[in-house]
């Protein structure tokens, strides 16, 4: 169990990211700190990817210098996973950061908590 | 197979154009389309009874398994004769009656929906088609209970809607475990489940039984599930109370008839748990329901509590499930049937005519509208059940077979606290009557003035009086018609 | 390879052009290129379903020239077309029903928007349901979740950009963990589609390796996307998101949002996992619990709100909650029956939706139920439409919630140990179903002195009547002949395996 744990430190470490940015996006009351929390959840999951797909001692697969073969490269489909999961991150991080402004816009403040105490006496 | 399909749709499609259509240009013309609609319904249904023999009629599949069917049986021919006599008597006495009251339209268009219901309900053939009617009877005759929307009247009409949706939900869930134990849901006399799943899931399906009697026994105002009828009976229009009370009710006697001896089978119940505790129930509503009314000042509520007392009478012969007993239940549902109403339409009568409502007022009304009086009294004293009225009969049938059982303890106990509630019956329902005719000295007679009621609200009254002395004078025919049913079941 | 095979791809992409489009095209094309665009949608997809009813067999189509298991692919099965189908239907008339709300509620010059994030979600739910990846299926749930947001946030009031905060950041918790169960289960596996997977799964399953991690693959599925369609206790941004937003977006995600996730787990659990591995995982047990305490919750928040549109709302978690109950049943019965409650619900809920809109309408807008009595007087086909929404719901025969009652029943009956707990529950909720929607119908049937509000007539909202006349048209059809559908879904689960 501890060597596993210590051979596969990369994964291990993208799950302790994972937690973190979890618990983050789950219990910040700040929308700032919460989409901070996204991006470390969503990036622990490519650390992760990133990890699986790397083999020791090869490299990126890009054909350079003629060689073709398959011993030679990565595995590249995690690396095309990270690229789809970063441009999906990258949008929903915009849009939650386009309702944070608006939010900020009306009401002056970041905490959600508090927005939802300020609806409630709005009576809407 | 078109009678008894057009005989249930007809006055429920004309109930629903009579409230989606426009308002009629008077009054007259609206009764006169109530009484065309009655008149072809009475036709429609006699066609249909007499002429259908027993076969089954497929409506349509709600499932593969679960077919809409009709059938005619002699148990339908019994309740579909009570519900028409009883509807076409209170209908016409709304034609007098409702006059005082708003939107006539709503309440006739509803009044036919559940006439057409209550049909479907005799003629069900499957437990999934009585279910669904049942349900629809809840629905459409809740607008019935509120029709005034005071108040009082919608929470009567929410506690009604509760308890009878609570009961259905509760015979729903016994559908379930029959669906899967039973061989099928048809009513067929002495039950559909086999011997093998009885003996296998003999303690779940006793259990099932019961939870489907308490639900059933929702609508029929059965301990400890009755709360709701004294609230919802008296806020309702005098000829609606009477059509609830007399006839309405009449469906959860049906249901409890249905699942007893058409699908678990008295052989199968009998001797168990489930028959001890069902006899402790009626028992116990029997007593509660009689006290309770002797003890009610307002006149249309007491006739409420008597109602509660009475069907468990009814209950209480199902329960012994022995021959004398259950055709003196079957008995009783005519004869309650026919005096309810007739109880019901007199007061409404005197609340239409005086404004009175309480039993203390009613002092020397005996001197103002005396034929009305008479009524009461005749139908009075059938209800406490004093020879040669019907109720002699049916409970006369009720405390023999009850002796005859030889159940222990129940055997006895039974006609006693039948005998006792007799009592508190004529104690109920006579002082008026005693009143009314006797006001005693002090009794201003200079007053007195004639209010006897139209003939729209008297003849009602006089011929469900005549009915109920009738199936006391005659009862051969009935009996002899009831064993038909007897034989197969018990 | 037959033209007829192509239309499942074709109307996923036509979807997302006719978004492209629109976006580009004068302001007043958007809404005629939505509506053709869903007229399209259910011929291509009746076509589907004709074609795979009359060969008998779900076939693979293969995006591209790679074959698997390099490609992507699309599958279309029964069960695929039919919901696709009918999601398309609700749509096409959830969009008509609220149009004219639509326009009050949502500045003018925005209005394409709308449609064009409404094709973009009907686009991300038919590749949901089409998809044969999950790498595709996760960037198509994001996709859905980015419309969706869209779709709530267009009525630009305080209260819907909180709900639109607050239902992303549910929905981020949820993909993510959706992200990280793929991301371990192509990491077991080796493979991205889902008949590869399921055929590793099966010997790893076998081997006995890797118990642990599997488990935890097939939990961090489940919760992530039940945590994306609202089942309690993941439901706090619901009613918001529903009560608020403009009533068409509220009809579409109670009735298709939330059911493209729901239809995505149940075709993870057949065609990634395998009925008999999750069977064996416990994590059913957790569905089916947590299926019941939302029945009980979502019913008794419910009878609390003093706000029709939030009750509706509250409504739906309860609703969730018997499609999950019926999943964690365990048999193919419960997961016929979800099936079928995943049609009835949509049929049902964006019908009260849409009659409830009618009913705020004619009291000055609001919802809360004093101002509601007597509104079925003031419009009497909304009156009339939600009794009958609610009758559903409550389970009277005749209408399609009966028999998704009935389905889930005779499902437990067949389940020994969890027969009692269910039918129990199934009870009780609906009881507590019966009991606010009863109340509410009351209400809006109390005639009310004086003539305070407006009365509309047939006259002033022709298509709307027409709307839900077809709603109703919808749950009289699944609740009277409900045997065809169910005989589809079956057909459709047996070729899911």
């Amino acid at each position: 169990m501890g060597t596993n744990l210590f051979s596969n430190y990369g994964e291990a470490v993208s799950m302790i990211l994972f937690g973190i940015g979890f618990g983050n996006l789950l219990l910040q009351s700040n929308l700032i700190k919460k989409i901070i929390g996204l991006n470390i959840m969503d990036t622990a999951i490519y650390l992760f990817l990133a990890e699986k797909g790397y083999i020791a001692g090869r490299v990126a697969p890009i054909v350079t210098d003629g060689v073709q073969s398959v011993e030679a490269y990565i595995n590249p489909i995690p690396s095309g996973l990270v690229l789809t999961g970063i441009v999906v991150s990258v949008s929903v991080s915009a849009l939650m950061l386009s309702i944070t402004i608006r939010l900020y816009q009306r009401y002056q403040t970041l905490n959600l908590d508090e927005i939802s105490i300020r609806l409630k006496k709005e009576g809407l | 197979m078109l009678y008894i399909i057009l005989s249930i749709f007809f006055p429920v499609f004309a109930g629903i154009f009579l409230l989606a259509g426009k308002d009629m240009r008077n009054r007259k013309s609206l009764l006169l389309t109530v009484s065309l609609v009655l008149i072809v319904t009475t036709v429609l249904t006699i066609l249909a009874i007499t002429l259908m023999g027993g076969e089954m009629i497929t409506l349509f599949n709600l499932t593969d398994r679960l077919p809409i069917l009709f059938r005619v049986d002699e148990l339908s021919v019994v309740f579909s004769v009570m519900v028409l006599t009883v509807s076409v008597c209170t209908g016409v006495f709304s034609f007098e009656y409702m006059k005082h009251e708003e939107k006539e339209k709503r309440y006739y268009g509803f009044f036919l929906i559940v006439l057409g219901v209550l049909l479907a309900l005799c003629f069900s053939g499957n437990l999934i088609t009585f279910y669904l009617f049942f349900e629809l009877l809840t629905i459409s005759s809740v607008p019935l209970v509120i029709h005034n929307r005071s108040r009082e009247a919608v929470m009567a009409g929410l506690k009604y809607l509760f308890y009878s949706l609570c009961g259905a939900y509760l015979c729903l869930f016994g559908l379930y475990f029959i669906e899967q134990y039973g061989n099928t849901l048809t009513f067929s006399a002495g039950g559909v489940i086999s011997n093998t799943a009885a003996a296998e899931h003999q303690g779940i399906l006793l259990g099932i039984a019961f939870v489907m009697l308490i639900g059933f026994g929702v609508k029929a105002g059965m301990l400890p599930m009755h709360a709701w009828l004294p609230t919802a009976h008296p806020v309702a229009p005098a000829p609606a109370s009477a059509l609830l009370s007399a006839v309405i009710v009449k469906a959860g006697i049906l249901g409890i008839i249905r699942i007893v001896y058409y699908i678990f089978g008295a052989s199968f119940l009998r001797g168990t748990w489930v028959q001890s505790v069902w006899m402790i129930l009626t028992l116990l509503t029997v007593f509660m329901g009689s006290m309770l009314a002797y003890r009610e000042p307002v006149m249309k509520k007491r006739l409420a509590y008597s109602t509660v007392s009475q069907l468990s009478y009814i209950l209480f012969g199902l329960s012994v499930m022995e021959g004398d007993s259950v055709t003196g239940g079957l008995l009783h549902v005519l004869c309650h049937s026919f005096i309810k109403a007739a109880l019901f339409l007199c007061v409404g009568a005197v609340i239409y005519q005086t404004g009175r409502t309480k039993a203390k007022e009613l002092r020397g009304i005996g001197k103002e509208m005396p034929m009305l009086m008479w009524c009461y009294t005749i139908v009075s004293l059938g209800l406490i059940g004093i020879p040669p009225t019907g109720g002699f009969i049916s409970k006369w049938y009720l405390a023999t077979g009850a002796l005859s059982s030889g159940i222990p303890v129940f055997s006895w106990l039974g006609p006693a606290i039948l005998l006792i509630s007799a009592l508190l019956t004529a104690g109920y329902l006579l002082p008026v009557a005693l009143d009314g005719f006797f006001p005693g000295e002090s009794f201003d007679y200079t007053s007195v003035e004639k209010k006897e009621p139209s003939a729209f609200m008297m003849a009602p009254v006089l011929i469900l009086t005549i009915l109920s002395v009738l199936m006391g004078l005659f009862p051969g025919h009935i009996v002899e018609y009831l064993s038909q049913i007897i034989e197969k079941i018990v | 390879m037959e033209l007829v095979q192509n239309f499942p791809a074709v109307s996923i992409l036509l979807c997302l052009f006719a978004g492209i489009i629109s976006s580009g095209l004068k302001k007043k094309a958007a809404r005629w290129i939505n509506t053709a665009l869903i007229l399209a949608e259910i011929v291509l997809n009746a076509c589907t379903l004709g074609y795979l009813l009359e060969t008998g067999e779900s076939y693979v189509y293969v995006m591209g020239k790679f074959p698997a298991p390099w490609g992507n692919e699309i599958r279309a099965g029964v069960l695929e077309a039919l919901t696709a189908l009918f999601f398309c239907v609700i749509m096409l008339l959830s969009l008509e029903g609220g149009r004219k709300k639509l326009a009050d509620e949502v500045e003018e010059g925005k209005t394409y928007l709308y449609y064009v994030l409404a094709d973009l979600l009907l686009s991300s739910l038919l590749a949901l349901v089409y998809t044969n990846d999950l790498f595709t299926a996760y960037v198509f749930v994001e996709i859905n979740t980015i419309a969706a947001c869209g779709l709530i946030m267009i009525r630009q009031n305080g209260r819907t950009i909180e709900a639109a905060a607050r239902y992303m950041i549910m929905s981020l918790l949820g993909s993510g963990l959706l992200l990280m169960g793929i991301c371990m289960l192509y990491d077991l596996t080796g493979h991205l589609l889902m008949s590869n997977i399921k055929e590793q799964v099966e010997i790893l399953y076998a081997s006995g390796e890797y118990k642990i991690p599997l488990l935890v693959t097939i939990a961090l599925i489940s919760v992530g996307l039940s945590i994306k369609s609202a089942l309690f206790p993941f439901h706090a941004w619901l009613p918001d998101a529903y009560g608020y937003s403009t009533v068409s977006s509220a009809a579409i995600l109670s009735s298709l949002v939330s059911k493209g996730y729901i239809f995505l787990l149940i075709k993870i659990i057949y065609r990634v996992i395998g009925f008999p591995i999750f069977y064996n995982s416990r994590i059913i047990d957790m569905l089916f619990i947590f299926g019941l305490m939302g029945m009980v919750f979502g019913s008794l928040s419910a009878i609390k709100e003093n706000d029709v549109r939030r009750m509706i709302a509250f409504s739906s978690v309860a609703q969730i909650g018997y499609i999950y109950m019926g999943i964690g049943m365990g048999t193919q019965a419960g997961m016929s029956a979800s099936i079928f409650h995943v049609l009835s619900h949509a049929a049902t809920k964006s019908l009260l939706f849409i009659a409830a809109i009618g009913l705020t309408d004619v009291s000055d807008g609001s919802r809360k139920f004093r101002h509601l009595t007597g509104a079925a007087y003031r419009n009497k086909w909304a009156g009339a439409a939600f009794t009958v929404g609610a009758l559903s719901m409550v389970g009277v025969p005749l209408f399609s919630g009966f028999i998704s009652k009935l389905l889930f029943a005779q499902a437990a009956v067949q389940n020994e140990i969890k027969m009692l707990p269910a039918l129990i529950v199934l009870g009780i909720s609906t009881i507590l179903n019966a009991i606010y929607f009863m109340k509410t119908v009351i209400r809006i049937y109390t005639p009310v002195g004086g003539n305070r509000y407006d009365t509309v007539t047939f006259k002033d909202m022709k298509s709307y009547v027409a709307m839900l006349i077809c709603f109703i048209a919808l749950n009289v059809i699944l609740g009277v002949s409900s045997q065809p559908v169910t005989d589809l879904i079956e057909q459709g689960l047996a070729m899911f395996s």
